[in-house]
């Protein structure tokens, strides 16, 4: 009767653990500008793959638009990792953040000046004298080194904050209340849609820059390895849907964010716009590129956008990009094949 | 051939006063949407700022039938806006009846409350969702603020407002603590109170934007948001309407619920608990 009741026991306690480690997923809390979407979609091709879960990780997002520096999320644990721009990497090294930049999501800048098309601006240098609006304040730093490189300074042009909502930019636009408005492709992808052309103005120097990396608090490095390593190579095996298959990255795009897609011009404007944004032009995916970096930080001290070069070994560190391309490319293909066919 | 019969007033086309009423209320509106759809379509819109009525109507279609998508976000922000909106009454009542009932800790919460209320609740957002963190409680914590401002001043002026000719009655009839509140203070605050949760719970739904324009994971001020950023204003406005219908029914909800709870207050329920209670009394009296 004991030696029954044992095995019972010992049944009940397999049968009810499998299902636990199964499920048993560790969560990585990202702060990053945006909710689910086009703009970064290897996270939602990774989700609709099933990486992340095989990985053990889910995903928690929490996009936001607050005044307060999202690497203050990673420092006080609220957040396992944020998404900053250069400048804001390493104005927080120099303000003392304990912060590692550990994945590059995407490595040219998708930041830009626009003009509207056969306007009588055509170049940074006719911008001097005019008021030029921003999308956000996080903007100014890139229009700031865009004037830097024209040989003019931010002092030369007015600057206002539009914000991200659409009509405003595209009246700001289209009336002329601006000569130009700094911010991304995935601002003007709309105002493309909506029949208002653009041209940018952007010097070449600056589009060459990593842009949206994803920094980690130093200390967690180690603590939460192998979850990062995780997180990291689903992102990758996502990325790399992008590059072999942009056809099921697109179907997937349209199933988990529909709101995209009602207005079929915008969407597929957007689309094509983000795709070679997010796939990494280095040979690891995700990559730092060190020289890029250090390349970059002269014209950012120059413009003002940084207080002083800073050394890039002191926090970029690529000890995940090793365990995040450790994947079967082949594998990643069929795969996205595969769903290709169950789902269309 | 109609007769009349010379006294009765003639019910024109057969309506009576509330269906005529709302018949003209949706002529009139019907009316309002046919010049924005004809303003659109001659041009004289910015189609940027003011999309058609009719892709309007579609959007409405492609949000909660075709794709769906605005059910998850809709639940969200209901959620959140009833988890706030409890929070903040349950804060607002509580600390006005404490504060009405004592004058000594009125005296020192009284100035704190009230500087509470002039911040800018958009101010503070940021703030909160720093202490509390992402997520649920932070946004319930901005909607809860939002909310507790008008059960606190209504239940303190209700409470403190008693009849002082009223509470003296009760007083020298001898009445107890509990029966002055049960009896006297309650019904006389009651009203006020129902009043300032009326307006507690349409302040909800614009707290509940405001936590959601700064947290965009969840909810339709996230939902707004991206298709404003996307320039696809039809859904937007879809979902801009939706929020003022629900802030109507939220509204004209609280309004029943008020007429049930102070009856007393209007003269109709009065009535109508005093036929219920004769009904009653008859029917246990034989």
């Amino acid at each position: 009767m004991t030696m029954f009741k044992a095995m019972m026991l010992s049944t009940a306690l397999a049968v009810t653990s499998i299902p636990a480690a199964v499920m048993a997923q560790e969560t990585v809390t990202v702060i990053k500008p945006t909710p689910r979407s086009a703009v970064f979609f290897p996270l939602v091709v990774g989700e609709a793959l099933g990486y992340f879960e095989e990985e053990g990780v889910s995903v928690n997002l929490l996009p936001s638009d607050t005044s307060i520096p999202y690497v203050a999320f990673v420092q006080n644990g609220q957040a396992d990792l944020a998404m900053l721009d250069p400048n804001e990497t390493i104005n927080a090294v120099i303000a003392g953040a304990n912060i590692n930049t550990v994945y590059e999501v995407m490595q040219n800048a998708p930041e830009g000046i626009a003009v509207l098309k056969g306007g009588d601006y055509t170049s940074m240098s006719d911008l001097v004298g005019t008021t030029v609006g921003l999308v956000s304040d996080r903007d100014r730093a890139f229009l700031q080194a865009a004037m830097d490189v024209a040989g003019h300074s931010i002092d030369d042009v007015d600057t206002v904050v539009l914000g991200e909502s659409g009509p405003t930019l595209a009246a700001a636009i289209r009336d002329g209340t601006v000569s130009a408005i700094s911010g991304s492709v995935f601002d003007w992808a709309a105002l493309v849609a909506n029949g208002i052309e653009i041209d940018t103005v952007t010097p070449d120097e600056l589009l060459a820059s990593p842009a949206n990396t994803l920094a980690i608090n130093a200390e967690m490095i180690d603590d939460k390895r192998a979850t990062m390593e995780g997180f990291f190579r689903a992102w990758s095996k996502g990325m790399y849907v992008g590059k072999v298959n942009p056809d099921a990255v697109e179907q997937m795009l349209r199933k988990a964010v529909p709101e995209e897609w009602e207005v079929e011009a915008a969407g597929m404007g957007l689309f094509q716009g983000v795709l070679p944004m997010n796939i990494s032009t280095t040979e690891r995916l995700g990559d730092l590129q060190s020289d890029v970096w250090t390349g970059i930080q002269p014209r950012m001290v120059s413009s003002g956008a940084i207080e002083n070069e800073v050394d890039v070994s002191t926090f970029l560190n690529d000890t995940y990009i090793d365990a995040a391309n450790e994947f079967d490319r082949d594998e990643v293909e069929a795969e996205a094949k595969a769903w290709m066919d169950d789902n269309m | 051939m109609a007769v009349s019969d010379g006294i009765s007033p003639p019910r024109r086309i057969g309506l009576t006063m509330p269906r005529r009423r709302l018949l003209t209320h949706a002529v009139i509106f019907l009316v309002l949407v046919g010049l924005w759809e004809i303003g659109s379509r001659a041009g004289w819109l910015d189609p940027l700022f003011y999309p058609r009525p009719s892709n309007i109507l579609r959007s409405f279609w492609l949000i909660y039938v075709q794709n769906g998508n605005v059910w998850f976000h809709l639940y969200a922000t209901l959620g959140l806006v009833f988890a706030g909106f409890v929070a903040g009454s349950i804060l607002g009542v509580g600390l006005g009846a404490l504060v009405g009932f004592q004058p000594l800790v009125r005296r020192f919460i009284k100035p704190y409350v009230i500087v509470l209320e002039a911040t800018p609740r958009i101010a503070v957002a940021p703030l909160l969702i720093a202490a509390l963190g992402f997520g649920a409680p932070s946004k319930i914590a901005i909607i809860m603020l939002v909310c507790f401002f008008a059960p606190f001043i209504n239940t303190l002026s209700g409470v403190v407002n008693v009849s002082e000719d009223r509470l003296e009655l009760f007083n020298s009839l001898g009445a107890g603590k509990m029966q002055v509140l049960r009896k006297l203070v309650l019904p006389e605050a009651l009203p006020v109170i129902m009043a300032g949760e009326r307006l507690a719970l349409t302040a909800a739904l614009s707290g509940a934007l405001v936590a959601e324009f700064i947290q965009r994971d969840q909810g339709i001020g996230s939902l707004i948001l991206i298709y404003t950023r996307n320039l696809n204003m039809a859904s937007a406005f879809a979902c801009i309407f939706t929020l003022t219908i629900i802030g109507f029914l939220i509204f004209r909800g609280m309004e029943w619920i008020d007429n049930r709870i102070a009856f007393w207050n209007t003269e109709a329920g009065m009535a109508r608990v005093g036929t219920k209670r004769a009904l009653a009394f008859r029917g246990a009296h034989g």
